[in-house]
């Protein structure tokens, strides 16, 4: 855990700390100017960028709730995503399960066909969905549950590979042991396998459900003009309202303030989540 | 069976869609209502198509921006935070923060900061001195074929400052298992600090490094919100990169090129293998 040498000099240890404040004031100012500028007037944020508000207002507020969408896009990408990371993280799973346990025939080449999913970069899927999810085929473009498909299908791939890495820790003899005591498979996986791999699972959850939250190319492809999703309805009101600074700061904030609390709270396990998903993935 | 769902929307959502783009490639397909069959006519026009070769240009410099400034100083931050350090929890939080906000907002953020006018950038140097000085950060077009923008200069910067602190989440854990003893001995042996980085720290690190470098790598390849929405001020041969430029054929308004950008999009799924497949399957094997 520690580097922390038993006779540093008093000097470097300064240095060091005055270092890192520069960086984290560099780091954390862009975020402290938008809460700042969410609260002031319009002529006060133009004319006087760095200074407080000279009256803090709710204005901005007001007009973000009143002229955004934003009520409706935090629904909208609440279903979408609790939708989404439930059904990936079921199937994902099962998938998971018989890689890890399972010997059977085309194994490696399907497990390598899923980890090929991680290579290619979503957006070369954006036209052929495009056609697919269009009028010729499924026809559900425009509706919120185009996106489904391709986050499900897109994160399938990393919550597999994380949940194989948890399953094939499970020792042998645990599982031996299960089916002499009379479980099958599925009861081995329900009572077995998934408690003991909850750690896995938070990760994958974690993980899928922030990358889903904050998918901007998808989204801006599929839906329809009323079916934004967070992302979509931030950049819609940049788009009409990006003039005024004040206004779209408190959008900003709307937007951002939660998640960043909530991140505070749970740093811990986002921070591994991220890393962890992005790292095994 | 345990994998049919999974294999069921893994094979409609994203193997059909890999297939239907080869397929589309082969096919002229944007003003006239019917696709033309045109075999290898789309790739040929490609590789002579000069935004083509700028977006695949972009991508690479950002790439090369990543390994040779962001990643080293993530390490630097995280060495510096694994000496004792006052409301270390603090700094990670904060440096790691950004990681966890949607693209959009920060690229939204920082198209404020950067604002020719009036964007704390240019106020910032407007207090310092030449009260009358502006400059669109965000639409100086490159100079030369092979030099970043100073734009993407720009956003490249953006880029750091949402993924500095993942990088050095990485390294912070690198560091951290390594074991005391090995500091403890080196100091009985009289090592200076320097000299312990140099020896000691720096090859433990040396799985972390090719971590966070692979992960560069394939990041570099997906970047599209950030260029998106923040080069869009930029003249059109020089603000894509490929995963913008296959959007912006097929989407933007009045162009429609599906064909074409079909065959842009299999291109970057051949270089995605060409260049990430080796490093993945060495990753797999090892792990």
């Amino acid at each position: 855990m520690s580097l922390m040498s038993l006779h540093h000099h008093k000097t470097s240890t300064i240095l060091r700390h005055v270092f890192l404040l520069i960086v984290l004031l560099v780091c954390a100012y862009p975020l402290f100017w938008m809460a700042l500028t969410a609260f002031k007037l319009e002529a006060e944020a133009q004319a006087a960028p760095f200074a407080l508000p000279h009256r803090w207002v709710l204005k901005n507020f007001a007009k973000v709730f009143n002229s955004g969408d934003f009520g409706h896009a935090y629904l909208n990408s609440l279903l979408i995503c609790v939708t989404s990371v439930v059904v990936a993280v079921v199937f994902a799973a099962c998938a998971a399960f018989a890689f890890a346990l399972f010997d059977f025939k085309g194994r490696n080449v399907l497990f390598i066909a899923f980890l090929l999913g991680m290579m290619i970069p979503v957006h070369v899927t954006l036209i052929p969905l495009n056609l697919l999810l269009g009028p010729q085929y499924l026809n559900i473009k425009e509706s919120l549950w185009a996106l489904a498909g391709p986050y499900i299908g897109f994160a399938l791939p990393v919550s597999i590979l994380i949940l194989r890495g948890a399953f094939s820790t499970i020792p042998n003899e645990l599982l031996d042991a299960a089916r002499i005591d009379g479980c099958n498979a599925w009861d081995v996986f329900r009572f077995v396998a998934i408690p003991l791999a909850r750690p896995a699972f938070a990760t994958v959850i974690i993980f899928n459900f922030l990358t889903m939250w904050n998918e901007f190319a998808f989204a801006l492809t599929l839906l329809g003009p009323d079916n934004a999703t967070l992302p979509i309805a931030l950049n819609n009101f940049k788009g009409e309202r990006g003039m005024y600074l004040a206004e779209t700061c408190a959008a900003l904030a709307v937007v951002v303030v939660p998640l960043l609390v909530i991140y505070i709270f749970a740093q811990k396990h986002i921070i591994k989540g991220l890393t962890a998903g992005a790292v095994k993935g | 069976m345990f994998i049919l769902p999974a294999l069921a929307i893994y094979a409609l959502f994203v193997l059909t869609p890999i297939v239907g783009s080869a397929r589309m490639s082969l096919f002229e397909w944007g003003g006239s209502p019917l696709p033309r069959f045109v075999a290898f006519k789309n790739y040929a026009l490609l590789l002579k198509d000069t935004i083509f070769w700028r977006a695949l240009m972009n991508n690479a410099l950002v790439l090369v921006g990543s390994l040779v400034i962001q990643l080293p100083f993530s390490a630097l931050f995280a060495l510096f935070l694994s000496y004792k350090t006052c409301c270390r929890t603090l700094f990670r939080t904060a440096f790691f923060a950004p990681m966890v906000m949607p693209t959009v907002a920060i690229a939204i953020l920082w198209q404020y900061i950067y604002a020719p006018e009036d964007g704390l950038v240019t106020k910032l140097i407007q207090l310092v001195g030449n009260d009358d000085f502006t400059f669109p950060w965000l639409a100086m077009p490159s100079s030369s074929p092979f030099l970043p923008s100073v734009s993407l200069l720009c956003i490249f910067v953006t880029i750091c400052w949402q993924y500095t602190g993942f990088h050095m989440v990485l390294y912070m854990a690198g560091i951290a298992a390594i074991p005391d003893e090995l500091y403890e001995a080196a100091r009985i042996d009289g090592a200076n600090e320097l000299q312990i980085c140099r020896h000691i720290v720096l090859p433990a690190l040396k799985p972390t490094i090719a971590v966070s470098a692979t992960l560069s790598v394939i990041g570099s390849l997906k970047y599209f919100d950030l260029i998106y929405l923040m080069a869009a001020g930029l003249p059109q041969n020089d603000r894509e990169v490929m995963a913008t430029y296959i959007y912006r054929l097929a989407f933007d308004q009045g162009q429609g090129r599906f064909g074409y950008g079909s065959a842009a999009a299999i291109l970057l799924i051949a270089i995605a293998l060409v260049v990430v497949l080796p490093i993945q399957l060495t990753r797999l094997r090892k792990a």
